[in-house]
């Protein structure tokens, strides 16, 4: 049995403060939110953290991980993958369907859950693919899915090539009102690329995956939501003119949401300098235009939700040359310092829209309570040091895999605690 | 034959959009005596004595064909049926070949059915025969809902203000488009339950939505008609598989239960698929209606053969009759 806790001092951050405030936090042996206020004297027996000088923000959703089990535990586990999350800050986290094998039966989305309530301490979900095997040839069993808990469906990496059997998809999955997430690409027009196309790419010699891969792709899935009624979400925007697309789309009405990752807000492909296979994603890094007008698009609301796409990949894996290496970098460990570091810290983004796109709307999309401070709620929020140093150490990394770019890097900010219910994750955590 | 005053007789029955509501309830009324016909051991009237009925059937149907055929003869027809393969006829000008052919043969009544939305009302223009739609492609299949209104009204009486649930695929059933429309002229609250992909786009405002079959149930339907699935949908991408598709959108054992609990009719326009649309129990419930639409077809379809008149010009005894 823990004790109350007393999160003291602290400048407490949400979806409706842009600036921190200070507030005093009493989290109840039982783990509610018992008192929440300016100041509030420390009652007697309680546990008293100092949070002095401190952020505190609610516990991070991120709707876009790998997790790679079933099948590829080599690279990252549900565990790891949680272990990895709870770093991040964060409290609540989704899973492609893009293991092996893949997540496309009630079966396979329970053996997630189950595995993912014996050994993550925080919230794990799981998405469902939308066509049997990730093939594209036939519907999955949605509803089984669904009824297992699947929040969303996908085909991930592989969108479904044939537009009457999306129409369908969308159609069926309209009737569970299930979320279909879409990752834009035309395979055709990607083929053989490994960056985006352009100059950088030319100066490197590495083949360019051309922007329009991603908004001819957006544009079809957005026509076909259109027609089905379906709610869509576009995975990881891009490029200024795949959000103008989805800009026009939600002014028409269209059941759209979409999603933007801190990497292609943060870099861009003058990044790639030195054929680091860690800044090898797909979609692939833009250009700071494009990093620009998502920016933009994070601040005027267009963009729905920060998602990491935390793909992880071994070492041996990614240890090969540029065109050849898989796509993917990890985002859990390095998202929210990175953030700060680069755009929160120097004013370019406020406080409450990081918390409504990292925290709340994605979990508003999927249907779930959004956490905050407010009294009589489940404690769930996260103590971050603005002053603390996270250090991109291989050898202290919580996931499987080190596939990042901000490798051997040390970002400003650091996530010292998170409280969750009654517990208190990453206790002790040295910075 | 009946105490409701007989509206004027029309040449063809094509949909039920076009038939007024005292049409619909005198067709009705005019099925129940020949119903009554069934349990005598002559089950023959002679009111078509003389006349000849065609089924014209450009698509395969062995139980609506018997059905009329049966009809027409129960009303001393002759009748003769004619199958012809979608294959040979492609183009409306051979359809209209096949008319003129039959006409000559000087047919009074075509029954006609045939995938293609329009064809029946094609062919009634070109022929001075009775023509009956005996079911076009996804839209219309009028003897269908006239039977079906008849099996309800026998079942509970009065249908003004009773609520008809249709559940299914909606998008390929000829069957949901005629049964919703004449259960709404019979003043029916209509409710539907289908997957997204098996709902047609388009559909009027008065149809009742349901996400769910419990609350669809909920709703407090007087009967619960089930729709045909042919299980070709699946390769089409309508729906994952087909024990997914009888776990959200069949009667279950469980749902059935709850039906049978609340007394609600259960309806099908066959054949069925167990396991599919339906539980096998469903067949032996004392409210399922399945087997006495099969019955009924037959007196809805007497009824409308006895109401339609054919443009065919009479023959000169025949006038003397009708001056006498």
């Amino acid at each position: 049995m823990s004790t109350p806790r007393l999160f003291r001092g602290g400048q407490a951050v949400d979806a409706e403060h842009a600036s921190p405030r200070r507030l005093d936090i009493l989290v109840s042996a039982e783990g509610k939110l018992e008192k929440v206020a300016p100041e509030i004297a420390p009652p007697a027996g309680a546990e008293v953290i100092d949070c002095a000088g401190k952020i505190l923000l609610p516990g991070l959703f991120d709707m876009h991980v790998h997790l790679r089990e079933p099948g590829r535990e080599d690279e990252e586990t549900i565990a790891t993958g949680a272990r990895a999350a709870v770093r991040g800050g964060f409290t609540g986290i989704v899973a492609m369907p893009n293991t092996d094998p893949p997540i496309d039966t009630g079966g396979l989305v329970r053996f997630v859950h189950t595995l993912a309530r014996e050994q993550s301490p925080i919230p794990v979900w799981t998405s469902g693919c939308i066509t049997k095997g990730r093939a594209g040839q036939q519907l999955a069993d949605i509803a089984d899915m669904h009824r297992q808990g699947a929040v969303m469906i996908t085909d991930d990496g592989d969108p479904v090539a044939d537009p009457y059997l999306f129409r369908r998809a969308l159609e069926y999955a309209r009737h569970f009102d299930l979320l279909v997430a879409c990752h834009c690409e035309v395979p055709e027009l990607s083929r053989g690329g490994a960056m985006n196309e352009g100059a950088r790419s030319y100066k490197l010699g590495i083949p360019g995956i051309p922007a329009c891969s991603e908004e001819i792709s957006i544009a079809r899935d957005l026509e076909l939501a259109r027609l089905a009624g379906a709610r869509i979400h576009i995975q990881h925007v891009t490029t200024a003119r795949g959000l103008d697309i989805i800009r026009r789309a939600k002014q028409d009405g269209v059941r759209v949401t979409c999603e933007v990752s801190p990497h292609h807000l943060l870099l861009n492909e003058d990044d790639i300098t030195d054929y680091d296979t860690n800044f090898k994603m797909n979609p692939p890094l833009r250009t700071v235009a494009d990093n620009e007008a998502l920016l933009a698009g994070l601040l005027d609301g267009s963009i729905d939700a920060l998602a990491t796409d935390h793909a992880p990949h071994t070492e041996f894996e990614k240890n090969l040359d540029f065109a050849s290496a898989p796509f993917g970098i990890t985002g859990l460990e390095t998202a929210l310092p990175s953030l700060y570091e680069r755009l929160v810290r120097p004013g370019k983004l406020p406080w409450d829209v990081l918390v409504r796109a990292f925290s709340e709307t994605p979990r508003r999309i999927l249907g779930m309570e959004a956490p905050g401070f407010r009294e009589g709620e489940s404690a769930d929020f996260v103590v971050f040091n603005p002053t603390g140093q996270t250090k991109v150490d291989p050898e202290t990394m919580a996931s499987k895999s080190r596939n990042t770019p901000f490798i051997g890097q040390s970002l400003t900010g650091a996530v010292e605690q998170v409280a969750l219910g009654a517990n208190l994750l990453l206790a002790g955590k040295q910075t | 034959m009946s105490a409701t005053p007989a509206p004027p007789r029309r040449k063809d029955l094509l949909d039920i959009e076009s038939l007024s509501r005292e049409e619909i309830v005198f067709l009705l009324e005019t099925a129940r005596p020949f119903k009554d016909l069934f349990t005598r051991s002559v089950k023959k009237v002679p009111a078509l004595r003389g006349k000849t009925v065609l089924n014209l059937f450009f698509e395969p149907s062995t139980r609506t064909r018997a059905s009329f055929e049966i009809a027409a003869k129960r009303l001393s027809a002759d009748v003769t049926n004619l199958a012809i393969t979608q294959s040979s006829v492609t183009k409306g000008e051979s359809i209209l070949d096949t008319v003129e052919t039959m006409q000559s043969m000087k047919v009074d009544y075509m029954v006609v059915r045939h995938a293609g939305a329009g064809v029946p009302a094609f062919i009634a223009k070109h022929t001075p025969a009775a023509v009956i739609n005996a079911g076009y492609g996804n839209h219309a299949h009028p003897t269908q809902a006239l039977l079906d209104a008849f099996t309800m009204r026998e079942a509970v009486g009065e249908l003004a203000g009773r609520k008809i649930l249709l559940v299914g695929d909606l998008l390929h059933s000829r069957v949901s488009r005629s049964v919703s429309t004449i259960a709404r002229k019979l003043g029916m609250e209509v409710g539907i339950f289908a997957p997204g992909t098996l709902v047609p786009a388009g559909r009027p405002d008065y149809m009742k939505s349901f996400a769910d079959f419990n609350e669809a149930i909920e709703w407090g339907p007087d009967f619960v008609y089930l729709l045909r699935l042919q299980r070709e949908r699946q390769a089409a991408h309508f729906f994952p598989s087909l024990r997914e598709y009888h776990n959200v959108f069949g009667l279950t054992r469980e749902r059935f239960l709850e039906c049978r609990r609340r007394g609600i009719r259960i309806m099908h326009p066959g054949p069925i698929n167990r396991g599919v649309e339906l539980v096998d129990e469903v067949l032996t419930y004392e409210h399922c209606l399945i087997n006495r639409q099969v019955e009924n077809g037959i007196a809805a379809r007497m009824a409308v053969l006895y109401w339609l008149q054919p443009a065919v010009a009479p023959l000169p005894d025949e006038k003397e009759d009708v001056t006498s």
